[in-house]
């Protein structure tokens, strides 16, 4: 087996791959010719299973059982959508690929498309991701020039094509059914399942919905094998994962880690350079901000689905926001409690009322007007809002600052008793993946 | 509002299921929330309307424990299944409720002391006995402006608004015009028409009733009231033929505000009204209100008392050598029969008719199965012929609507350009060839299993050849059934006392005396015969409610009741009998036209043995086959079909009506605020329409009046001048007109029998 240091092509190559000659010449669309000439899509399909790929957007949920969830008989025509609304803080791993490496996506989607009968995909992606866009809209234009996109793919008799559709700066559209409401050009607000996208998805076909990074990997998992990807990692937590680093790390990027290999202190002081001088790890949200935060305790937890599942947390996204002990954990709070307050879409009652309701306590109490009895209001309120909503928007706002009480319970404290917490410096530090910035 | 969709808990398809640890059933597929209505099991929703289609789960209100679930979970949307358990009344299901509402109050403004809905507001309700005692928040509400002018008949209050999207729902995927919608996100989410312009429509007033708070309020009923010093009463509107069921809201013996009943009618309306049903109460208010009676003696005119003016009445009447009755076709049925029974025993000579068409070819489709508005949910096939639904009987557009969504194939046939035209496969046919237009719909008919046929009785009236295709084609079809789209709203109750059109007693001999009860001949088609024909007649007694051509020029006038102030019976769509129920008093000086006509009767020497209206219609019923077993006891609050028609003999009756005159068939329909009652009512002042006529702009030129703003018509009946609208899809070769419109002269162009004519327009 094939000892790589990336599943992603640009990685390994170490170059940007946005051509077709480029990453051909990489080897990239063998996997799918190879797939088209000696697979059937029922093999293909058995071969994602068979990899144990979860997918990468952040609920983990096996990328091969998806798949099979769409109906074999349907009348209706089959859709795949990319969700590239890569809006979850602290996230820019998708941004890379997009950017770097469009055709791994594009080469997977085809492959998708094949296994599960679907001849239209969709990559939509976040509004705000305009140059990716650009890059994407050149790189299907290129593809479908090239023949891998478009009627009879790279000889065969299989057709399929892709669209960019570009969202208009909503987080619910990262929401799956969200995004479809938003793709079939209507308020992007998530849809009561059942019926799940894979019954009843965009313009009520069946659908499978995956994550750039789920999607751009399976050519190498094509390519090398099911068993390969499989092969690294655990069962549970096969292959690998990028982790976008950012926060008050040194070497902020992205960094790819067989899970499972790598703890989170060897995340962020090996690969991410450490800490600045002199500071001292405070907290960390590892899979993006909607997860539960950790605090030093935690550092040696392997990277992995089960493990971090243990420490409390979630793999999530993989966006990993670091926070020294410069930076103040209610006033870390309440930037997230704004974000859901202004991201919710409105739709479930305790998602609308409630994230507005935390977001004033946290200002309260940042404005020296926090009472002893908040901390006990903010925990009643975690019950009333969290597991109460069509999507998980809301249990993403609960998550990371019901932790935050229960980690750092004492700062809480401290701020209620002492008034105003001091001003948080804050040194803007964009985390750039490479390619060319997004000023 | 319904909350719960009705439960046929004695269906044969029933699962078993566990409640609050008690074995119940529940026919498969039912939502949670309506099963546990079903057995009595209460559990608090918002957003959950079953008229709205499937369910949203936004105000997560409804959450319950189903075991084997992650957490709890939306009853509104979770079907029951067998051995399924549920528990709706756990501490953590109160919780969870009691939590919904905390947060729903966090920003409501809790102003209900000056809230139109207050004391008849689930929220209140909800809150009283679901929610939590005080509110945790101390931070300042969210504020907005108050309130905004949704359109001028409904105020929102976005302060009030709890994001339940019933509204929206409605606009999107009732009456599907799209118009409303929300903007902005989270906290901020408000209620907003997508253009930004006025919310505008027929059915907009159904958002009132299904705001679950005081966001969405009448305009014209805002600060009228509390709950609590009103009165509601059961009644049915009389603005068309349709027979909506309402309620009135009474107070101080005024009528505040009609709305829909809170446990509909699923056979007629299912709960949706349309404006004019919901505002046009005011006309009752208008100027043109009749409030005094009258004798007039040439150009002196004199008050008198009702007694006065019924004493007048039976002098007059019964000095002349012969008298004509003429209805109108809203009379009630009451009216209609003490009518007749006047007409048959103390008038002299007496002749009764009524508004409306002969009908003479539309007996076989009368006679074949009827089906109430609520079967067409049932149909595999739906067949309009004629009409123009969405104008001149709106809430059927809502059933269409609903049937088209839920996937019945829709076949619509017609002379006219209309909404519901497009919601099917299409034909439109010219003037006098519908018959021919019918093919595909026979056709479809004979593969259907459960076709129902919609036919507008004036169109099929004027091409009786269509109507025997009709007919023919659906009495072949075992479960084929039809609903007339009756012309007139009582046309079908006065019809079943064996009263003729009215037009069939001019030409013959003189009037002689007329004792008119609601009736207007001069407005209707032919109006320059019935010009002529009043002219030359004896004295004219025009029992009214409102101003009209007759009582202009009536010897003696006799306020009576409107429709919302006195009891009766009309039969309307599905030949459904159904009550009034008086809500207001009426003005002072006016009677039920019911009582004026026993009180005529006394005058005239008889004493009916009835008394009441009651009495009135039982005696109507024991004497009229179709009304056999029928009382108002057993028309209850729901009404009840009347028995079909016996089958005619309509040899040759099915042979094409020829058209009068010259130049293009004129086509003519009604507008959805062009009445009297759009006119006459305040609250519809902002959306009446006027009259117009409506050509292709090729015809338009070809007739020299492309750039027209007025063109005149004339056909052998009379002329008018109108308004012209040129429409880029509208047919060449026609031209059509909107009738029905106060003053607008279009009737003037019908025969008094509403034959088929033909008209030549020129520049005005």
């Amino acid at each position: 087996m094939p000892q790589l240091n990336s599943v992603y092509r640009h990685r390994e190559a170490d170059r940007v791959l946005t051509s077709v000659d480029t990453y051909r010449l990489s080897g990239g669309y063998l996997a799918l010719e190879k797939a088209l000439e000696e697979m059937t899509p029922d093999e293909l399909l058995y071969a994602f299973h068979r990899s144990g790929l979860r997918g990468r957007g952040g609920a983990g949920f096996p990328m091969g059982r998806k798949a099979s969830f769409l109906p074999k008989d349907a009348q209706l025509a089959k859709y795949l959508v990319c969700n590239a609304d890569e809006s979850e803080p602290g996230t820019f791993k998708d941004r890379e690929i997009m950017e770097l490496n469009p055709h791994q996506l594009i080469e997977g989607m085809v492959l998708a498309g094949y296994a599960i009968g679907a001849e239209r995909g969709y990559i939509y992606i976040r509004g705000e991701y305009e140059y990716q866009a650009q890059v994407l809209d050149a790189a299907i234009a290129s593809a479908r020039e090239s023949g891998y996109l478009g009627n009879g793919i790279a000889g065969s008799s299989v057709g399929f094509d892709l669209t960019l559709y570009r969202g208009a700066g909503a987080y619910i559209c990262g929401e799956e059914t969200g995004l479809l409401e938003s793709l079939e050009g209507k308020r992007g607000q998530p849809r009561l399942k059942p019926p799940f996208p894979a019954v009843k998805g965009l313009w009520a076909s069946p659908t499978l919905l995956n994550n750039v990074e789920t999607l751009a990997a399976i050519p190498p998992i094509v390519e090398h094998g099911p068993d390969w990807y499989a092969s690294m990692g655990t069962e549970k937590s096969p292959g690998t994962k990028v982790f976008s680093v950012s926060g008050h790390v040194r070497e902020p990027g992205n960094y790819e880690v067989v899970l499972a290999d790598t703890t989170l202190r060897e995340l962020i002081f090996d690969m991410a350079g450490g800490l600045r001088a002199g500071r001292r790890f405070k907290a960390c949200w590892v899979g993006g901000s909607s997860v539960p935060v950790l605090a030093e305790q935690h550092l040696d937890t392997a990277l992995d689905y089960e493990s971090l599942e243990e420490a409390g947390t979630f793999l999530g996204s993989g966006g990993c926001i670091v926070m020294d002990d410069s930076g103040c954990i209610v006033r870390a709070s309440l930037r997230l409690a704004s974000f859901y307050r202004h991201e919710s879409c409105g739709k479930c009652t305790p998602c609308r009322e409630g994230t507005g309701w935390m977001e004033n306590v946290l200002q309260r109490m940042v404005d020296g007007e926090g009472r002893v009895e908040d901390l006990e209001l903010m925990e009643a309120l975690f019950g009333r809002i969290g597991g109460k909503c069509l999507c998980a928007l809301a249990d993403g706002a609960v998550a990371p600052i019901s932790s935050a009480i229960r980690l750092f319970r004492n700062d809480f404290v401290r701020v209620i008793n002492d008034g105003s917490p001091p001003p948080q410096p804050m040194e803007p530090r964009l985390p750039m993946s490479g390619g060319r910035s997004n000023a | 509002m319904p909350d719960y969709a009705p439960v046929d808990l004695s269906r044969a398809d029933v699962v078993e299921f566990e409640l609050n640890g008690r074995a119940v059933t529940a026919p498969a597929g039912t939502m949670l929330v309506d099963a546990c209505a079903a057995h009595g099991v209460e559990v608090p929703i918002f957003c959950y309307e079953p008229r709205l289609g499937d369910p949203l789960g936004a105000c997560r209100m409804c959450l319950v424990r189903v075991e084997g679930l992650l957490g709890l979970t939306t009853a509104c949307s979770t079907p029951v299944a067998e051995e399924m358990i549920v528990d709706t009344v756990s501490d953590e299901v109160k919780d969870a409720q009691d939590g919904i509402l905390e947060l729903l109050l966090e920003n409501h403004p809790l102003d209900c002391p000056v809230c139109d809905k207050g004391g008849e507001c689930p929220l209140q309700d909800l809150t009283f006995r679901f929610g939590p005692g005080q509110s945790r928040m101390i931070e300042p509400k969210r504020h907005f402006p108050k309130p905004l002018e949704l359109s001028s008949q409904i105020a929102l209050d976005r302060e009030r608004c709890i994001s339940c999207y019933r509204c929206v729902r409605f606009s999107q995927d009732v009456s599907e015009d799209g118009d409303l919608t929300m903007s902005e996100r989270g906290g901020r989410s408000e209620i907003t028409t997508f253009t930004g312009e006025a919310y505008e429509g027929r059915f907009t007033g159904n958002v009132i009733d299904l705001c679950p708070v005081g966001a969405l309020t009448s305009i014209p009923y805002r600060f009228v009231s509390r709950p609590w010093d009103v009165q509601n009463t059961p009644s049915v509107c009389a603005s068309c033929s349709v027979g909506c069921n309402t309620e009135l809201t009474v107070r101080e013996g005024e009528i505040k505000r009609v709305q829909g009943r809170e446990e509909p009618n699923w056979e007629v309306e299912e709960g949706w009204i349309c404006d004019v049903g919901r505002w046009g109460y005011g006309a009752d208010r208008a100027p043109q209100r009749l409030r005094q009676p009258i004798l007039r003696d040439g150009d002196d005119i004199r008050d008198c008392s009702l007694e006065e003016a019924v004493a007048a009445a039976g002098l007059l009447l019964a000095r002349q050598p012969r008298t004509s009755v003429l209805l109108g076709g809203d009379a009630t049925v009451e009216e209609a029969f003490i009518a007749r029974e006047l007409a048959a025993g103390p008038l002299p000579n007496g002749q009764t008719g009524t508004a409306g068409v002969a009908g003479a070819a539309l007996g076989p489709l009368r006679a074949l199965p009827g089906a109430q508005l609520g079967d067409i949910d049932g149909a595999d096939l739906i067949v309009v012929v004629g009409g123009d639904p969405a104008n001149q009987h709106p809430v059927v557009e809502l059933r269409l609507r609903k049937a088209r969504r839920s996937g019945i194939r829709m076949l619509v046939a017609g002379p006219r350009a209309h909404e519901i035209e497009s919601l099917g496969e299409g034909t439109r046919t010219p003037p006098g060839r519908l018959a021919a237009g019918l093919a595909a719909a026979v056709e479809a008919i004979a593969e259907a299993e459960r076709p129902i046929v919609i036919w507008d009785e004036l169109d099929l009236d004027a091409e009786p050849d269509a109507a025997a295709v009709l007919a023919d084609a659906l009495s072949q079809a075992p479960s084929g059934r039809q609903v007339e789209l009756p012309a007139e709203v009582n046309g079908a109750g006065i019809r079943a006392l064996g009263i003729a059109p009215y037009s069939s007693l001019l030409g013959r001999e003189a009037l002689g005396g007329v004792l008119a009860v609601r009736a207007d001949p001069g407005a209707g088609p032919g109006a320059e015969a019935w010009d002529r024909a009043l002219e030359s007649a004896g004295p004219v007694i025009a029992i009214a409610s409102h101003h009209n051509t007759l009582t202009e020029r009536a010897t003696v006038v006799v306020p009576c009741s409107s429709h919302y102030e006195h009891e009766g019976v009309l039969v309307t769509v599905g030949q459904r009998a159904q009550r009034l129920r008086p809500g207001a008093a009426g003005p002072q000086h006016s009677a039920p036209g019911w009582e004026i006509l026993i009180a005529l009767a006394h005058r005239l020497g008889v004493a009916p043995e009835y008394r009441s209206a009651r009495s009135a219609f039982a005696a109507a019923a024991a004497g009229t086959p179709a009304l056999a077993g029928l009382d108002y006891e057993s028309l209850g609050e729901l009404g009840a079909p009347i028995a079909a028609p016996p089958a005619t003999d309509v040899n040759g009756a099915g042979a094409p009506r020829g058209f009068q005159g010259e130049g293009l068939p004129l086509v003519t329909g009604r507008a959805a605020f062009g009445g009297a009652v759009s006119h006459l009512a305040e609250g519809l002042a902002s959306v009446a329409s006027g009259e117009e006529a409506v050509l292709h702009p090729a015809e338009a030129a070809r007739l020299g009046v492309g750039d027209a703003g007025d063109v005149s018509l004339s056909s052998p009946n009379g002329a008018c001048t109108l308004r012209l609208r040129l429409d880029e899809s509208a047919p060449q070769g026609v031209v059509f007109a909107i009738r029905g419109v106060p003053g607008g002269g279009v009737e003037g162009l019908l025969a008094p029998d509403s034959a088929p004519v033909k008209v030549t327009v020129g520049p005005a």
